[in-house]
């Protein structure tokens, strides 16, 4: 996780998250601030930032933890 | 991020104070996806857990406080209970895979039990012939096909008993 001005970049690997559940993560926290999801050849890239810049970094926190358990949930990233 | 905990090999656990934040380097090797999974869905409630692979055999794991603050005695615990919880769901995963054609087995034969008997209807339809069926001691023979009466004597079964000398009576006895 890297934090730049006001935006966070996150790097959510492949073989550890599944694709559908970050849509899905960011689908479910758009409300709370602008997403821009791009894809790398082992990660997919999100840079994000809060409505409220100071709640950028726990937005990604939530976002990440929320993917996450979607991940779990689907069994895994594939 | 700096190691600081002298009871945990150098390398493996560092923490960073300013994002109440702790990472964890495991051997991807010795604890298998999911139960690195399991250990991380069971804290996500209790912080935020980011996965990450900095190599392809090992995979980090960055814990981070959910009040923003944090001590290194408080990281260090957080860190360890999940260690501790990582080796539980990773030994919970080896007996699952060590029974998995028992639990297959006794799944099958729970929902096969739970379909219930066949109703006579669904034995009357079913169809025996499609089976090749090795029956060495006629069990599947009805009792009639096995005790039943014998069929009626034939013509050559007639001829014979007429060629057979009569039973003597017991009149007919002759002395030695």
């Amino acid at each position: 996780m890297t934090e730049a001005s006001i935006y966070i970049d996150l790097r959510f690997a492949r073989d550890l998250y599944a694709g559908p559940a970050i849509d899905e993560a960011i689908k479910v926290f758009a409300r709370f601030g602008e997403f821009h999801l791009s894809e790398a050849p082992d990660a997919w890239c999100l840079r994000l930032r809060a409505l409220r810049p100071a709640m950028t970094r726990r937005l990604a926190h939530e976002l990440a933890n929320y993917a996450l358990g979607l991940t779990v949930q689907r069994g895994g990233a594939t | 991020m700096q190691s600081a905990y002298p009871d945990i090999p150098p390398g493996l656990v560092a923490h960073d104070l300013t994002a109440a934040a702790v990472q964890l380097q495991l051997d991807a090797t010795l604890y298998p996806l999911q139960a690195i999974y399991g250990a991380a869905y069971i804290f996500i409630d209790r912080c935020y857990v980011f996965l990450d692979r900095p190599r392809p055999e090992q995979v980090r794991v960055v814990l981070t406080a959910k009040g923003g603050q944090a001590d290194p005695g408080a990281l260090r615990a957080l860190v360890g209970e999940f260690a501790n919880e990582l080796l539980s769901c990773a030994w919970r995963h080896q007996v699952t895979l060590d029974n998995r054609v028992l639990l297959e087995t006794v799944t099958m034969q729970a929902i096969a039990g739970a379909m219930g008997q066949p109703s006579l209807d669904d034995l009357a339809s079913f169809d025996f012939s499609d089976q090749g069926f090795d029956d060495p001691l006629g069990i599947a023979l009805s009792w009639e096909e096995k005790h039943g009466k014998k069929a009626p004597a034939t013509a050559v079964t007639t001829d014979t008993a007429a060629t057979e000398p009569a039973a003597a009576t017991p009149g007919e006895e002759s002395a030695p």
